[in-house]
């Protein structure tokens, strides 16, 4: 038994087209998942009992539900209300649905994470509500969305494989159909496998970029804090 | 001669079962300072917090300067609610001091304070900037402009708020328990810079527990209990001859842990009656 290299090298081309859709659906379904998000989450934080209650609902049935049915329910469900659109955007909606119950629960923790009293002081200085979550709390929240995002997002990427099941082109995809014509399984989907890794890889990598440059960014003054004053400024001032 | 600033009428709060205010009215008049004293748990944060509309009262009024805010009593005597548009629009008249003072720390301390004035009032930057900066002047923090809260101390940090609330140029400020999330080294401090800010003709409602404190900075004491005013008046005529039986209890209960204020040494006879 020897790993045949030329089963990938004579479709390389298919597996770069399946890898560049796979790219492309996973970005723009937690792009798109993220923007449906932010209202499920302030629905979700409202004093309103009907918002919460749709809110709830709304997270408790997409992540409840395998996403190999919810892309079902979408292939199937949107032609029965006469609504025929191409597979890979019907797939990218349907994941971008799917990721925005993950998202919305990340967003409505970290609005949560942030002290009462921050949205107090903005209201007091006569902000809206919208203008105290956009200029105070909004801020301080990206750090906490970063780290859990990044989570989200990597599945994501990896939920893209169901697409396959209603013939999107992408990575798994083109890893089924190399497979047919070479029948070459492990070969191809060692490939896949590897192909997958490195996307996700170089994703998460980015993304830590980020974490680090945001808590770079707070640590520049959040690190003197506590321990600092208390025990230097202070300290430093009491026998004055 | 002096008009009234803030009107309080019949204001009423109660969260779920638990009564916090049930029927409060009090007057201030322009460039007053008021102090509210009363036990813990008694409804002065409340009674602040429904002054300005961050707790929504149940019942009652309060108007600033002759305009209602929240709750409105038409000329017909009917009730109006006030939108969400009116209410943030009323709010910036009275600046509000928290406890914990509520800075946000992801913003230097000169956006702090420019940041209602730019956001709200929407007002030119570079006259914001200038203002805060004669604000931090003032108050001795011109070199903490572009630090960031969390390198404050807290009597800074305090500064700081009220700074933030005045560059809205509020009718009267409000003051949380300005006291309590302070060392006891700085509280002399904290009441020499109120008083100041008194001085210079600010009008202040200040929730303390601190009876010394209300004695040193107030012009009038408003004593409540069980979530009515139970006393008030000039404050030296309160804190010194309590005519109600509770806040006699509650006065020789906070003295007895008083530093000696000039008064009798022996806490029990500190406050003769006469």
């Amino acid at each position: 038994m020897a790993f045949d290299f030329n089963v990938i090298l004579d479709n390389w081309a298919l597996f770069a087209r399946g890898t560049w859709l796979t790219i492309i659906i996973a970005v723009a379904a937690v792009a798109v998942g993220f923007l449906i998000s932010i209202p499920i989450a302030l629905m979700a934080l409202s004093h309103r009992r009907t918002l919460r209650w749709i809110a709830t609902a709304y997270v408790e049935w997409f992540r409840n539900i395998p996403f190999i049915v919810v892309l079902y329910l979408f292939f199937y469900g949107l032609p029965f209300f006469n609504l025929r659109l191409p597979e890979a955007i019907v797939g990218t909606i349907a994941l971008a649905f799917f990721a925005s119950s993950y998202f919305a629960e990340i967003i409505r923790g970290a609005i949560l994470a942030v002290p009462k009293g921050q949205m107090e002081a903005a209201r007091a200085i006569g902000m809206s509500y919208f203008q105290g979550l956009w200029e105070i709390v909004a801020p301080q929240t990206v750090r906490l969305l970063v780290p859990p995002s990044t989570n989200t997002s990597i599945s994501m990427v990896k939920e893209t494989s169901v697409l396959s099941t209603i013939t999107v082109a992408e990575l798994t995809y083109q890893g089924l159909v190399v497979q047919g014509e070479t029948f070459a399984p492990f070969e191809v989907f060692l490939t896949t496998a590897a192909v997958y890794w490195v996307v996700t890889a170089i994703f998460a990598h980015f993304m830590h970029r980020a974490e680090k440059a945001f808590g770079a960014a707070q640590g520049a003054h959040q690190a003197r804090t506590s321990l600092a004053d208390k025990y230097l400024l202070i300290g430093a001032r009491r026998p004055a | 001669m002096t008009k009234t600033l803030l009107k309080v009428s019949n204001l009423a709060k109660s969260f779920g079962g638990a009564t916090a205010l049930r029927d409060i009215s009090f007057d201030v008049a322009a460039g007053e300072v008021v102090c509210i004293i009363g036990p813990s748990g008694c409804g002065k944060s409340t009674l602040l917090r429904c002054i300005n509309h961050l707790t929504a009262p149940d019942s009652g009024f309060v108007e600033v300067a002759g305009s209602y805010i929240g709750r409105e009593r038409k000329a017909d005597g009917k009730l109006r609610m006030q939108s969400h548009r009116e209410i943030d629009r009323m709010r910036p008249k009275m600046g509000f001091v928290f406890q914990q003072f509520n800075l946000w720390p992801h913003l230097s301390v000169l956006e702090n304070i420019v940041k209602g004035p730019i956001k709200v009032q929407k007002r030119p930057r570079a006259e914001a900037e200038e203002q805060a900066l004669a604000l931090l002047q003032r108050f001795g923090l011109r070199d903490k402009a572009h630090m960031f809260p969390s390198s404050l101390s807290g009597g800074q940090k305090q500064r700081v708020a009220i700074a933030r609330a005045l560059a809205m140029g509020p009718e009267l400020m409000l003051f949380d328990e300005p006291t309590s999330a302070l060392d006891p080294e700085i509280v002399k401090e904290v009441l020499l810079f109120l008083r100041e800010l008194a001085d210079s003709g600010m009008t202040m409602v200040i929730v303390t527990h601190e009876i010394g404190f209300a004695r040193h900075v107030a012009d009038r004491v408003v004593f409540l209990d069980r979530g009515y005013v139970a006393e008030a008046g000039p404050s030296n005529d309160v804190l010194s001859n309590p005519t109600n039986p509770r806040l006699r209890e509650f006065l020789s209960q906070i003295t007895s842990d008083q530093p000696a204020a000039g008064k009798g040494s022996s806490p029990a006879a500190e406050q003769p009656i006469h």
